[in-house]
């Protein structure tokens, strides 16, 4: 574990680290740096960012602080994309798992649905159910995960195919271990790790999607986010760029250092792999 | 309404340079129209079925009003019309009948003469029975006399005021060709999308996603007209693309607000782009919050004053229309003289009587400072409408009442609000058509079915308000039946069923070359047969 560590200390891997954990920081700390309701008509509309020491970062086109809409939109982003990771997380291993282990007809119907979802764009998908369901953190969350979950079932199933005729195996069904059990207690932890490295590009891939939805006016409209305050931003894109150039920034911040992570959790653990076969 | 005198003033200022620059145009018009050249304008919509006489809608008129003409159109001289397809009109005393005399001399674009049956059938089989505003305002209609080829008589079962059939004329009239239309299934005639009228541009062609084109109509009956050979519409959804082309010149003039309010200022100081604010106030638009009061606590007029107290128009004015727009005491815009009053009790912006108001309607403030909730459904039609259901959130917030925003794409908001119900306030932006009986007084009247979109479905029902319209629509003094519509907006305005907000209209982008802009309080929905382009 250690030496998975060394190896994950890169330099893209620390500077992922430290960049997601500025993001979570601001996140945790929004209503410590930013209090009140981040919505608020606190002053003048579009000030611009570094003229008023109230509003570092400007107001926008209804006087709202973009630095609490930021900060805010990062708790809103983080809470979003994080729960909709988990979700994808857990019905892609769970079916996965399913699918790999006790293999036969349920594999096949498992696989034809996960062909199903994967022949639509997942965007699409998730623009689908939006619009159907309606805005709510529940269905954003809901819709992301729809089109995300296919991914680590397909891995996990494969990692779970290479694992399920090993010795370890046959020798806890002599013991008279339930497949269920051995399935998820046994066999699972072993063929998580590419798992785990798919988990960053989930991440990253639901805070864009989070971000696209909320751009078209799908989402939380109670909340700030990210998408939300980049639309807003474009109606006045020549006169005060910084509205959509902001939160911009932040998304592409978020979604690198996630992404860095994932790379370098990724390299450390390939490596792993290969040496100890 | 109380109103600061600098607000008043600013206001003023601000419409008075679109009115100037107008003005100039139409001093440089006089004897110096230069004849021909192709006029290319955005358009954002392409509308299915684009005839006037059965969809009376902007979209639909912004196209088809320069190929099919009304009885008469709206004008900023004389009594407000200027005659079209009628050259005089009058109504008669008991109220059951009004005389057109038509235009003589008038072709169709496919050659055949233009006659009093053509009115009879336009009014008795289209109007009345297909228009969505004609099947309120012509439902006495009875029966059309044609004594002679050029005169049309209306017949009403009950009194009608000849005063709202007049208001009703530019928007309500468009007349079609009976030849083309009778015996067929009128809302599936071809015609409905290769327009054959009377007007002073032929319909040439549409090309989906691209344009449409109308051509010169050489025949036209006011002889020298028009000025312009084409007007090309090039469909142009895209704000920024429509703002960036008329920078380039490749558009004379972006309508309808197709350049976002925010790019104006900027739009308005590039060399030879002028933002003209006029020739829009016959189709003026209110911004209103609508309330159900099928809820408790909207049910009480006092709440209902509360929340408009709450309401900053200094606010919504200044930031969410960059000044476009004036605030609205009730639902007569100030720009219709005839029957508008200012003597309104219109709650003003004041935060501590809203919550004074609260509090004696017996909502305090709970534990987390919050009175009740309510759902906001703002309309998704203008960006205006979405950001002033954010502005009216937060309003509301800072007197104890918390609104959650809830977003629906446009079906889904007429839906909810106005055949489901499922709304406490939802913000709306119902239009103004030159008469209170058109398109206003039925967001007021109770008893009307759900699904009627734009009209109360809000569960009010007064009455007082009731007897008044009823009394308006009886009246045939057009005086008198000003003096109703008095009275019908004192009631409103101290009951306050729906909030009046602002009036707001739209903004025009054109090229300095393009003349004749706005020469008609509905220009953009006129017919540019006096439109010309300098070279």
């Amino acid at each position: 574990m250690r030496a998975v560590l060394r190896r994950f200390a890169t330099g893209g891997g620390i500077a992922g680290t430290v960049l997601f954990a500025l993001v979570v920081l601001a996140a945790l700390l929004a209503a410590v740096i930013a209090p009140g309701d981040p919505m608020a008509m606190a002053g003048r509309p579009l000030i611009q960012p570094f003229s008023d020491w109230r509003f570092p970062l400007g107001t926008d086109r209804l006087g709202r602080d973009v630095l609490a809409e930021l900060l805010h939109g990062a708790r809103a982003t983080l809470i979003v994309s994080g729960a909709a990771a988990l979700v994808t997380l857990l019905v892609g291993i769970t079916i996965g798992t399913l699918a790999g282990f006790i293999g036969g007809r349920l594999d096949d119907a498992l696989m034809r649905l996960a062909d199903a979802f994967q022949s639509v764009p997942t965007f699409i998908l998730a623009l689908a159910f939006v619009s159907i369901a309606g805005p709510s953190l529940a269905s954003v969350v809901t819709a992301v995960s729809l089109g995300a979950w296919t991914a680590p079932a397909r891995v996990l199933r494969a990692e779970i195919l290479s694992l399920r005729r090993r010795e370890f195996v046959d020798a806890y069904r002599v013991l008279g271990m339930p497949p269920l059990q051995i399935a998820f207690r046994e066999v699972l932890p072993n063929a998580l790790p590419p798992v785990i490295t798919l988990a960053a590009v989930i991440v990253a891939n639901a805070i864009l999607v989070e971000a696209a939805l909320s751009f078209l006016g799908l989402g939380n409209p109670n909340s700030v986010t990210w998408g939300a305050m980049i639309a807003e931003g474009r109606a006045v894109i020549r006169s005060a760029p910084y509205l959509s150039a902001i939160p911009g920034v932040a998304v592409v911040v978020t979604v690198l250092a996630v992404n860095l992570i994932g790379d370098a959790a990724n390299e450390a653990i390939h490596a792993r792999r290969v040496q100890v076969p | 309404m109380k109103l600061g005198s600098s607000r008043r003033g600013f206001l003023a200022g601000s419409l008075g340079v679109g009115g100037a620059a107008a003005v100039s145009r139409f001093g440089w018009a006089q004897g110096a129209a230069r004849q021909g050249g192709t006029l290319v304008v955005a358009a954002d919509s392409e509308p299915r079925n684009l005839n006037p006489a059965i969809i009376a809608s902007n979209g639909v008129f912004y196209v088809a009003s320069k190929v099919i003409e009304p009885l008469a159109e709206q004008s900023y001289d004389g009594d407000g019309l200027a005659p079209r397809l009628a050259t005089a009109w009058s109504g008669a005393a008991d109220g059951k009948s009004v005389r057109f005399t038509l235009r003589q001399g008038v072709t169709w674009h496919d050659g055949k003469p233009f006659t009093s049956a053509d009115v009879a059938f336009s009014a008795l089989d289209v109007w009345r029975k297909l228009q969505n505003l004609g099947r309120v305002v012509f439902k006495d209609l009875e029966a059309v006399e044609t004594p002679d080829a050029s005169t049309a008589i209306f017949r009403f079962a009950k009194p009608t005021p000849a005063q709202l059939i007049q208001n009703a004329l530019p928007s309500l009239t468009a007349v079609l060709p009976k030849h083309l239309y009778e015996g067929t299934d009128i809302n599936a005639n071809p015609a409905n999308t290769r327009l054959v009228g009377t007007g002073p541009f032929r319909f040439v062609e549409h090309r989906p996603g691209q344009f449409y084109r109308l051509e010169r109509n050489a025949a036209y009956w006011d002889a020298g007209k028009p000025h312009l050979d084409a007007i090309v519409y090039r469909v142009l959804p895209d704000p920024g693309a429509v703002a960036a082309a008329i920078e380039a010149n490749e558009i004379q003039l972006a309508a309808f607000s197709a350049v976002p309010l925010a790019d104006l200022a900027r739009i308005g100081k590039v060399p030879g782009v002028v933002v003209v604010t006029k020739g829009y106030e016959g189709i003026t638009y209110q911004l209103t919050v609508e309330i159900n009061h099928r809820r408790k606590e909207l049910a009480d007029m006092r709440v209902r004053r509360a929340i408009a107290h709450a309401i900053d128009r200094k606010f919504v004015i200044d930031t969410i229309f960059l000044g476009y727009a004036k605030p609205a005491a009730g639902p007569v815009p100030a720009f219709d003289t005839r029957f508008y009053t200012p003597d309104v009790a219109t709650p003003g912006f004041s935060t501590r009587d809203a919550e004074r108001l609260l509090d004696e309607a017996g909502y305090r403030r709970g534990g987390d400072g919050m009175r009740f909730r309510l759902r906001l459904l703002p309309a998704p039609f203008f960006e205006q409408t979405r950001q002033f259901g954010d502005y009216l959130r937060q309003a509301l917030r800072a007197v104890g009442i918390d609104a959650e925003v809830v977003r629906n794409d446009t079906p889904g908001h007429l839906k909810a609000v106005y055949t489901d119900h499922n709304f406490d306030l939802a913000v709306g932006s119902p239009v103004y058509r030159n008469d209170p009986a058109i398109s206003t007084t039925i967001l007021y009247q109770s008893g009307l079915p759900a699904g009627v979109p734009f009209a109360n479905q809000y569960g009010y029902a007064d009455a007082e308000v009731d007897a008044l319209i009823a009394k308006a629509a009886a009246t045939i003094d057009g005086a008198e039946r000003a003096r109703v519509y008095r009275d019908f907006q004192k009631r409103v305005g101290e009951q306050q069923p729906i909030i009046h907000v602002a009036e707001f209209s739209f903004i025009s982008v054109a090229r300095d070359r393009l003349r004749n802009v706005a020469n008609n309080p509905r220009w953009t929905t006129s017919n540019w047969a006096d439109t010309w382009l300098a070279s």
